[in-house]
């Protein structure tokens, strides 16, 4: 706790520090006060923020994503007693569940954004518009760049990022770059409009996809995406080749289905090779080189393997032994150990689940419950989360393919391990619609009603 | 296939414009349709992809066992959740005519479920058959309930009562207390009862609902049975 307490506060820091004055060493807390003193921005997040005040046990949600949206909700839900406030950088809300569809033109945005003002207002929460910089656990405070909060709990739901490191790009400079010429479409929603502007624009040559490995987000995205830019290529009759580099063995979900894809679908677009590690890239010479081979390209979108939010490292939180930097927490219960105030969900889970909206959305329902009985001084029984997925495969109509996924927790083992699953792997225009359904359930879940 | 016929109680929401304190008002329609069986395990496939080929629900109560239940409960809930009534912000979607089709597919498809066998192994309540607990359960049981919903649980078709039978303890813990706190419309007489019963007596009368023995030819051969039409 102790520890906790004083590697966050000091992260937190060296966050405002860094961001802000622009300086470069570690600052002490010393010299973090000396630039708190001469830069009165800084002092602005010392100071408490402008939101309504509590009428109950406040509980902050940080991350409107999938599952801080379902959180705040569902807290709500469970004890209307609880004051809830949902903190998002982010002015509004932008789906990457049907994105690939919506790069293929089978969707408007439109059904894609939502607004946090309408979650809010339908559900009875409050919503600040913030970047969280870390916590502290003793004084209970968030703070963020408006000013800091006192909470009673804390939610951390801030998703992921990207970890170029792991396909051989160390330099910060050179990730920015990757990032903005390259992005991977799977964080923010300005890279989903980048995307679709270089598939819309693009003429002919070699379009680079890539598939990461490890517990990246939403494992069949990469292959849907790949087929909603065959079609689009397709649709358009283009001398193009869509290079899919799976870093994975082999086709990781779906297989059958996305292998028939490729084939039957687009055998005169996709070429798919698995095995393909990524080890470098050149952005200005638009080289990806794997370790055998090295692939030219006209234009890409790099999807580089995935970790915790960093918001979790810097509030000291992160298990640093951890693949993706994630918490160690309850695994049943999802708090920080000795730390049944402070819990961490959706894709920033230390858990192993699949990283979707659904399993997301499932889990929080199920999270929400525990922290309003834990409220009460109760006990809840653990449930899995689900895991749905649809993967458009193709349009004019759209067609989908679909899984259902739960989890069981193995006694002997100590590990989560997949419970019953059912795959429909050919797609056609139910699975197409039913998609659509799906996610429009979500929003009106999410939002709406 | 024609295998039935069945004539069905469809309940339409018709918004009466310029009546506003009266807006809405539910009207009784009777429709006949022939069920197609085939249509109706085609139709069925939308809601596996949720609710898996056997429909047979979850332990923890996320989903409710719909294998064996009577056909009028199902198009019942099914037209409720397509108008609104009763709020399933993610099912909704997928009962309207955009997604799951018109009049005769839900019909289809409701027929489809009701002929498919039973869990023999839905999760029941903490208080077994010999506890004290169940047997006041029991009293509450037959006398408030039993009256409609059959001494074994077994509902009725033509009244459109549920059956029981077979019900995940969760799932009829948190329905029963969506109704009592008004947030799941019903027959208002269940309300009433709800409310005036304590949340034990509440756990109690659910938890001998879920011991009610469901006829041996209702139930699948065993917990590892599979759907032959989605293998
Ligand atoms: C192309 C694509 C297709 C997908 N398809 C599916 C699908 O079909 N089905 C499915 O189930 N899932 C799918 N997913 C996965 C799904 O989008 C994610 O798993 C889901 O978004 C995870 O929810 P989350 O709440 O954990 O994270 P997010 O949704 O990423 O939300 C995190 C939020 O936290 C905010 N945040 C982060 N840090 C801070 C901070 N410091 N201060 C304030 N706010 C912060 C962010 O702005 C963001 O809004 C897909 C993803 C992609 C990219």
């Amino acid at each position: 706790m102790e520890k906790h307490n004083k590697f966050s506060r000091r992260r937190f820091l060296q966050a405002g520090g860094a961001t802000l004055a622009g300086s470069t060493c570690m600052p002490t807390v010393a010299t973090a006060n000396q630039t708190q003193q001469s830069v009165p921005a800084l002092q602005r997040l010392l100071r408490s923020a402008d939101v309504p005040a509590a009428k109950g046990a406040r509980v902050i949600v940080v991350g409107g994503g999938w599952s801080g949206l379902t959180m705040a909700k569902y807290l709500k839900r469970f004890n209307p007693a609880f004051d809830v406030l949902l903190i998002d950088r982010q002015s509004a809300f932008v789906s990457f569940p049907v994105s690939n569809a919506w790069l293929a033109d089978q969707v408007k945005l439109d059904f894609l954004s939502h607004s946090f003002f309408d979650a809010a207002n339908n559900h009875d929460y409050h919503f600040m518009q913030a970047s969280v910089l870390g916590f502290d656990h003793e004084s209970r405070k968030v703070y963020t760049d408006r000013g800091y909060v006192d909470y009673d709990y804390l939610v951390l739901a801030p998703g992921i990022e990207y970890d170029y490191s792991r396909i051989g790009v160390e330099d910060s400079e050179a990730q920015n770059l990757l990032f903005h010429r390259y992005p991977g479409g799977f964080v923010t929603s300005s890279e989903l409009l980048t995307i679709k502007h270089k598939i819309h624009e693009f003429r002919r040559g070699v379009f680079l996809l890539n598939v990461p490995n490890g517990d990246y987000r939403c494992a069949a995205a990469p292959y849907e995406r790949a087929c909603m830019v065959a079609a689009i290529f397709k649709q358009q009759r283009l001398r193009a080749k869509i290079l899919l580099l799976d870093m994975n063995p082999e086709i990781k979900i779906k297989k059958a289905g996305f292998t028939r894809a490729f084939e039957k679908l687009y055998g005169d677009y996709i070429e798919y090779l698995p095995s393909s590690e990524i080890s470098g890239i050149d952005v200005e010479k638009r080289i990806v080189e794997t370790d055998f081979e090295e692939y030219n390209f006209d234009d890409a979108i790099i999807y580089p393997p995935v970790r915790a939010s960093r918001l979790i490292e810097e509030a000291g939180i992160a298990n640093p032994q951890s693949p993706q930097k994630t918490p160690d927490t309850d695994p049943f219960k999802y708090h920080l150990p000795d730390d049944e105030r402070v819990y961490v969900t959706g894709d920033s889970r230390s858990q192993p689940f699949s990283k979707g909206g659904h399993t997301a959305h499932s889990e929080a329902q199920y999270v929400a419950e525990v922290i309003a009985a834990h409220a009460l001084d109760k006990e809840l029984q653990w449930r899995s989360p689900q895991t749905m997925c649809f993967s458009a495969v193709d349009i004019e109509p759209l067609k989908a393919m679909s899984i259902i996924t739960y989890y069981r927790f193995n006694q002997q083992s100590h590990l989560f391990e997949f419970d019953r699953t059912h795959m429909i792997e050919k797609w056609d225009a139910q699975g197409g619609q039913a998609s659509l359904a799906w996610a429009e359930g979500m929003y009106r879940d999410m939002f709406y009603s | 296939m024609k295998l039935f016929c069945n004539a069905f109680f469809i309940w339409l929401v018709i918004g009466l414009p310029f009546t506003a304190a009266l807006a809405v008002e539910p009207v009784r329609i009777v429709l006949e349709f022939e069920p197609d069986i085939d249509n109706g395990r085609r139709t069925f496939e939308i809601c596996a992809r949720c609710h898996l080929p056997e429909a047979w629900g979850n332990n923890d109560g996320t989903y409710p066992q719909l294998a064996g239940q009577h056909v009028n409960v199902l198009m019942k809930q099914v037209l409720d959740i397509r108008s609104g009534k009763r709020s399933s912000p993610t099912m909704q979607p997928f009962v309207q005519q955009r997604t799951i089709g018109g009049y005769q597919n839900l019909s289809d498809v409701v027929t489809y479920i009701s002929t498919l066998p039973m869990n023999p192994t839905h999760a029941k309540g903490p208080w077994s058959p010999s506890s004290a607990e169940y047997d006041e359960g029991k009293n509450i049981y037959l006398q408030y309930c039993a009256s409609c919903h059959g001494a074994t649980g077994e509902g009725t078709n033509a009244n459109a009562y549920p059956r029981l039978q077979g019900q995940h303890f969760a799932y009829m813990q948190r329905q029963a207390r969506l109704v009592r706190d008004n947030l799941r419309v019903v027959n208002p007489a269940m309300v009433t009862l709800f409310k005036s019963l304590s949340d034990d007596e509440l756990d109690k009368v659910l938890n001998y609902i879920s011991y009610l023995p469901i006829p041996q030819a209702d139930l699948a051969s065993s917990e590892n049975w599979r759907n032959p039409d989605f293998e």
